[in-house]
C-alpha cells in the first residue's frame, strides 16, 4: 500500500462480507475516519447489508454491491458482450464518483482485489489482480497466516484490519444511532416493558454453529424460572423460523408468554431496533452478537467449531464468551453458569469450557479468563511492533 | 361482409397465393361449437383442439408459459393451427421484434379458422407458412433471425408427420450453416455397445469444429468388473451401484472445472437423477443418445426427466413411452457409421485367408441366433462365426473363430472387408427374427460404410436409410441360404449393390450427419444458448461486427485470435496474460470482475 498523503481527497472501505464481518470493520472504519477527520470515508458492501452501517457518522455514504447482479451480468455476457459492458459501465456511472485516491480493501481474495483496483484513481498493475506475494500488508500476510496456522494468536480480527488500514485501534467500542423503525404490531411490546430482556441467536451462518433447538428450551426455561422479570426474544432468519418454532414446542406453555418469536419476521433495521431494546445478547452467531455490541448490549457468547474468542469474540468491554476448546460439538452447555453471570455478573466456569471476559486497551480488544496477565497477552504489542513500527513508537511516544 | 370474407380480404394483401387456395378449400377439418362460457372452441376427429370450458383462457396459460423464454429478435415458429387462440395469446404479450410464423399443415383446417372468427388486427403481424415441410422450413432459413419451435400440441399433433418432416428439414438446413464451435462435454459409459459409439461421437463432433472434453468412465472398467464377480447379487449390485454414484460425481467435479455448452451422454453413461437434477438447477444443458433397445434395457423410465434432450433410435410408441415417463424433449436420431474406421481396407492374401469366408457373422451368441444358424452348417458355401458369448452353442463349434473371444474393431473391420457376404441378424431373445423389428443397429451402417455386401432381417425403419438396389434384405431366415446362393454367384450385381450402400452412407449416413442433426435441434430448441453458438455469434468476426461502436471491448476482441469463438474466460485470461507490468483499463477490469462471478459455477460439486 502506499503511503497516505495529505492532499487525498477521498478514501473508500472495501468490506463484502457477512454480516459478523461488516460490523467488526467497524472500529478500523471510526480510527481511519478519526485519523483522517478532513477526508470524506465512503463503504462498499454487501447489497442486503448496507442498513446496517447506513447511520454511521464515520461513514460518508454506503456503495451497495449486489453479488447476484454480477452473477446475472457475468450470464448474460454470452448473449451479448457488448451490451453487458455497457450495463456494467452505465451501473458503475451510477454509482457517481467512484475513483479514490485511497481505497482500504479488507477482502483479501480475488474479487476484494480487483474491486480495490475498479475503484482506484491511480494505474493498476496486472499481476495486482490476482493475490501475489509481493507487496501486500504485513498485516494481510499475518491474517493469512492466522487463517491457516490457527496458532495462538490474540490480536483481534477487528483491530488487525485497523493495522492493515494503517491505523491504531481507538480503545472504544464502537456504537451505532439506532433509526427507530415499526416493528409487527405485536413484537411492538419488545423491550418497552421493564424487565431483563435477553436476545436469543437462535441459529448460525455455519451449520456447525448451531446450538440445537433443544439446548436453546433448556437455557430459556432455567432463565425464565430462575428470572421472574425475564423476557426472552428469539432472534433469525427465515431459515431460523423451524428452529424458532421448535424452541417454542419444547418450552413449557406457561413460560411460553415471555418467549418473543421475531425469527424470520424482521428486516435489518427492525432486527437492529429489537437488539437496542435488550439488556443482553446470547447466541452462538457472531453476526448478530457484533451487531446487538454496538447497538447498547451485552455480549455472551458461546464459541465453538471454529469460532475462536481471541479473533471474534464481541468487541468492547465487559462481554463475556464461553469458549469450547476442540472443534468438536460440545459434550454439554453452560446453561446455569451463564445464566448466572447474566443476573448476577458472577463468574463460573462450566465443565469443559472456558470463559472469558472482554477489555480494551491502546491495542484493541482483549479477552481474560480471571488468571494474571500471560504473555500470550502481551504478544499484542510485539506482533504491533513487527507489523506496524510506526503505529508502535506513535503509541509509545 | 361476413366473417369469412374479411378474414380473406386480410390475409390476401400479404398472402394473395395462400388466400386463393383458400378459397377454393372446402374446409370441414374442424368442427366448430361452443365451449361451455360460450367462446368458440373445436374439435378435430372428435378430439378437441381447445379448451371445451374456456379456450381463451387456455390459450393465455399456453402463452405465459412460453413467452418468457422468447428473446427480441428471435422468430418464434408454431406447430398448431387450430383456431388459432394460442397465435393471438402469444402474439400479445410478445414485444414486436419477436416475430411470429405459424405452420400451416393443412389449408382446409385454416378455412375453418377463417370462417369461425374474425382475425384481428394481430394477424397482420404473423407471417403463415405454407406449402411442402421443405418449403415451410427453406422460406425461414433465409434470415439470420434464431428460430425458436413452440408446439401447440392439442391442434399440431394431427399433423405430427407434416412437422416432423419439417422439423426434419429445418434442422438440415440450419446444420448446413453451422458455423461456431460448441463446448461439449461427451460422458461415455464404464463398457458395453455404447463406448465405441462414443468414440465415433467424439470423433464426429471434432470433425464439425466443436470442442470435445470426452469423460471416459472406460478406465474405471477393470475395477466395475471385478465387483461383477462378488457371488452375493446384493453386495455385487451395491458395490456396482456406488460406483457409478462416485462416477457421476466425478463428471460433477470435472463439469466444473471447465463448464460446457452441452452435456452429452451416451447409453449407460453413469450420471445418476440427482445429478442431472442438479446440472439443470446450475443451468447446464444436457442431452442422452440412447443407443439401445429401449425395451430391452428400461432404465430410462427412472432417468427420463432427468435430461433435457433425449435421442433414440426407435420411432413409434418409443418417443411416447419416454415421453410418458417424464421425458420434455424426445427426438429420433438413428445409428450411423464412422468412415474413419468403417472403411474398405486392402488385405493381404493371408488376411483374406484367416478372415474370409462366403458366408461371416460378426456378433454375440443371442438365443435367435444360436436357433438359426445351425441351418448355415453344411451347405455348399462356407460360414464363419465370429464373437463371444457362444458357450454351450455346441452344433456351431466348428465354425465359431478364436474359440468365441470378443474380436476387437480393426479385426472385425478385416472380417467384414474380406467375406463375400455378411449376415446382419438383429439380436433378441426369442427363437426366430425380432417381431418388433423396427431400428436398424450400427453393423448394417458399417458394413455399408464399408463397401461390403450384407443380408440383413427386414427392419421397419430400414427403408429410410437404404433403397432395395442398396441392401437386400430378408423377411424370414428361411430366405437365407437362398438369398446367399443367389448372391454369390453374381459378383458384379453384389458389387453394385454394396457401392451403391457405401455411397448412401457416406451421404447421409456418417456419425458427423447425425451429430449435425442433434445440434441443429438442440439448437432450434434452444436459439439463444446453444443455437446462438451454432449460429457462429460467439465467434471473434460476430462479435467484432455487435461491437462495432464500443472501441474498449473492440480492442480487446482484436487481441484475440482470428477465427475463433471467444467467451469471457477467454478476453479474461488474454487480460490476465499482459503480464505484472502491464496497466489495465477499466473495461479490463471489468471483464475480470464479470469473469469471478461467471466462474462460480466451481462451486457445482
Amino acid at each position: 500500500m502506499l503511503p497516505e498523503s495529505a492532499t487525498e481527497s477521498r478514501a473508500l472501505v472495501i468490506q463484502q462480507a457477512r454480516l459478523g464481518d461488516l460490523v467488526q470493520s467497524l472500529p478500523a472504519i471510526e480510527a481511519v475516519q478519526a485519523r483522517y477527520p478532513e477526508r470524506p470515508l465512503d463503504l462498499l458492501c454487501s447489497a442486503p447489508l448496507g442498513p446496517v452501517l447506513a447511520r454511521s457518522q464515520a461513514i460518508r455514504r454506503i456503495i451497495p454491491w449486489d453479488g447476484a447482479q454480477w452473477r446475472a451480468w457475468a450470464d448474460q455476457w454470452t448473449q451479448d458482450p457488448a451490451a453487458t459492458l455497457r450495463t456494467v459501465q452505465t451501473f458503475l456511472a451510477s454509482l457517481g464518483e467512484i475513483e479514490y485516491d485511497r481505497v482500504y480493501n479488507l477482502n483479501q481474495h480475488a474479487r476484494g482485489i480487483l474491486m480495490a483496483h475498479l475503484f482506484t484513481s491511480h494505474s493498476v498493475e496486472a499481476d495486482q489482480t490476482r493475490q501475489a506475494d509481493s507487496g501486500v500488508s504485513p498485516w494481510t500476510v499475518y491474517l493469512q497466516q492466522v487463517a491457516k496456522e490457527r496458532g495462538e494468536n490474540r490480536v483481534h480480527l477487528a483491530d488487525a484490519w485497523c493495522g492493515l488500514c494503517g491505523v491504531r485501534p481507538r480503545g472504544r467500542a464502537p456504537m451505532l444511532d439506532v433509526q427507530r423503525v415499526a416493528l409487527p404490531e405485536d413484537l411492538a411490546a419488545i423491550g418497552e416493558r421493564k424487565g431483563l430482556w435477553v436476545a436469543l441467536v437462535t441459529g448460525a451462518g455455519d451449520s456447525a454453529r448451531c446450538v440445537s433447538p433443544s439446548v436453546w428450551a433448556s437455557w430459556i426455561q432455567a432463565f425464565l424460572t430462575q428470572v421472574d422479570d425475564g423476557q426472552v426474544v428469539l432472534i433469525g432468519s427465515g431459515q431460523e423460523r423451524e428452529a424458532g418454532q421448535a424452541i417454542l414446542e419444547a418450552t413449557p406453555t406457561l413460560l411460553q408468554g415471555r418467549i418473543w418469536d421475531t425469527t424470520g419476521r424482521t428486516t435489518l433495521p427492525q432486527l437492529m431496533t429489537l437488539l437496542a431494546r435488550c439488556r443482553w445478547v446470547v447466541g452462538a452467531d457472531t453476526g448478530p452478537l457484533h451487531l446487538a455490541t454496538t447497538l447498547g448490549c451485552r455480549a455472551l457468547g458461546l464459541y465453538f467449531a471454529r469460532a475462536r474468542v481471541h479473533e471474534t469474540g464481541p468487541y468492547g468491554k465487559g462481554h463475556w464468551v464461553y469458549q469450547y476448546p476442540t472443534q468438536a460439538q460440545p459434550a454439554s452447555w453452560p446453561i446455569n453458569e451463564s445464566i448466572e453471570l447474566i443476573c448476577g455478573g458472577r463468574r463460573r466456569a462450566a465443565p469443559g469450557w472456558s470463559l472469558w471476559k472482554s477489555h480494551l486497551d491502546q491495542w484493541g480488544v482483549f479477552f481474560d479468563d480471571g488468571t494474571a496477565p500471560q504473555a500470550l497477552d502481551l504478544q499484542r504489542a510485539t506482533i504491533w511492533q513487527s507489523l506496524s513500527p510506526t503505529l508502535y513508537e506513535s503509541a509509545a511516544a | 361482409m361476413n366473417v369469412f370474407n374479411e378474414n380473406i380480404t386480410r390475409l390476401a394483401t400479404r398472402y394473395p397465393d395462400l388466400a386463393a387456395s383458400i378459397k377454393s378449400a372446402g374446409g370441414g377439418t374442424l368442427t366448430v361449437e361452443p365451449a361451455r362460457n360460450g367462446t368458440p372452441s373445436a374439435r378435430r376427429s372428435g378430439r378437441w383442439v381447445h379448451s371445451a370450458y374456456d379456450p381463451i383462457r387456455e390459450a393465455e396459460t399456453w402463452a405465459d408459459s412460453h413467452a418468457q423464454s422468447c428473446q427480441a429478435g428471435e422468430t418464434i415458429v408454431i406447430a398448431g393451427v387450430g383456431l388459432l387462440y394460442h397465435v393471438e395469446a402469444l402474439r400479445k404479450r410478445l414485444s414486436p421484434d419477436c416475430a411470429i410464423a405459424v405452420l400451416i399443415p393443412n389449408i382446409d383446417e385454416f378455412h375453418d379458422v377463417l370462417s369461425a372468427r374474425t382475425l384481428g388486427p394481430w394477424s397482420e403481424h404473423i407471417t403463415w407458412l405454407f406449402g411442402t415441410p421443405s418449403e415451410s422450413a427453406q422460406g425461414l432459413t433465409t434470415t439470420d433471425r434464431p428460430l425458436r419451435c413452440l408446439s401447440y400440441t392439442p391442434a399440431a399433433q394431427p399433423d405430427a408427420d407434416f412437422h416432423h418432416a419439417f422439423q426434419q428439414v429445418l434442422r438440415r438446413t440450419i446444420a448446413s450453416h453451422i458455423g461456431g464451435q460448441l463446448t461439449i462435454t461427451l460422458v461415455g459409459p464404464i463398457y458395453g455397445g455404447s463406448l465405441p459409439i462414443a468414440r465415433y461421437v467424439k470423433r464426429a463432433l471434432e470433425t464439425l469444429g466443436h470442442k470435445v472434453q470426452w469423460i471416459d468412465h472406460s478406465l474405471h472398467a477393470a475395477s466395475y468388473e471385478a465387483m461383477g464377480t462378488l457371488r452375493d447379487a446384493r453386495n455385487r449390485q451395491l458395490m456396482q451401484s456406488r460406483m457409478a454414484e462416485v462416477l457421476s460425481q466425478w463428471t460433477l467435479a470435472s463439469l466444473a472445472e471447465s463448464p460446457p455448452d452441452l452435456v452429452l451422454s451416451l447409453a449407460q453413461a453413469p450420471l445418476t437423477l440427482p445429478v442431472l437434477e442438479h446440472l439443470r438447477k446450475k443451468n447446464f444443458v444436457t442431452a442422452m443418445w440412447f443407443v439401445e433397445n429401449y425395451r430391452h434395457l428400461t432404465y430410462w423410465q427412472q432417468m427420463a426427466p432427468g435430461y433435457d434432450y433425449w435421442f433414440v433410435f426407435q420411432r413409434g410408441q418409443c418417443p411416447d413411452a419416454f415421453r410418458q415417463a417424464g421425458a420434455k424433449n424426445v427426438s429420433y436420431l438413428p445409428m450411423a457409421a464412422d468412415p474413419t474406421i468403417h472403411h474398405p481396407m486392402t488385405l493381404s492374401e493371408d488376411d483374406r485367408r484367416d478372415y474370409g469366408a462366403d458366408v461371416s457373422f460378426v456378433g454375440a451368441g443371442y438365443a435367435n441366433r444360436r436357433r438359426l444358424f445351425p441351418t448355415l452348417l453344411r451347405q455348399p458355401w462356407s460360414f464363419k462365426l465370429w464373437g463371444n458369448e457362444w458357450e454351450g452353442a455346441d452344433d456351431l463349434q466348428s465354425v465359431l473363430q478364436l474359440n468365441g473371444t470378443r474380436i476387437d474393431t480393426p479385426t472385425c473391420m478385416k472380417v467384414f472387408n474380406a467375406t463375400t457376404i455378411n449376415l446382419n441378424l438383429h439380436s433378441t431373445t426369442g427363437v426366430g427374427v425380432d417381431p418388433q423389428a423396427d431400428f436398424v443397429n450400427p453393423r448394417t451402417f458399417e458394413l455399408a460404410a464399408c463397401g461390403a455386401f450384407q443380408l440383413v432381417d427386414r427392419r421397419s425403419l430400414l427403408p429410410e436409410f437404404f433403397s432395395a438396389q442398396e441392401i437386400v434384405s430378408f423377411q424370414t431366415f428361411d430366405e437365407v441360404p437362398g438369398l446367399v446362393g443367389q448372391w454369390l454367384g453374381d459378383s458384379a450385381a453384389r458389387q453394385a449393390m454394396s457401392d451403391a450402400a457405401q455411397t448412401r452412407v457416406l451421404s447421409a449416413h456418417t456419425y458427423a450427419h447425425r451429430m449435425k442433426d442433434l445440434l441443429s435441434h438442440i439448437g432450434v430448441s434452444q436459439p439463444d444458448r446453444v443455437g446462438a453458438v451454432l449460429r457462429g455469434d460467439r465467434q471473434q468476426e460476430a462479435l467484432l461486427t455487435r461491437c462495432a461502436n464500443d472501441p474498449p471491448l473492440e480492442a480487446l476482441l482484436k487481441e484475440c485470435p482470428a477465427g475463433q469463438r471467444i467467451e469471457l474466460k477467454d478476453l479474461a485470461a488474454r487480460v490476465r496474460a499482459k503480464g505484472p507490468s502491464a496497466t489495465l483499463k477499466r473495461e479490463e477490469l471489468m471483464v475480470l470482475m464479470l469473469d469471478e462471478y461467471r466462474s462460480e459455477t466451481r462451486d457445482l460439486v
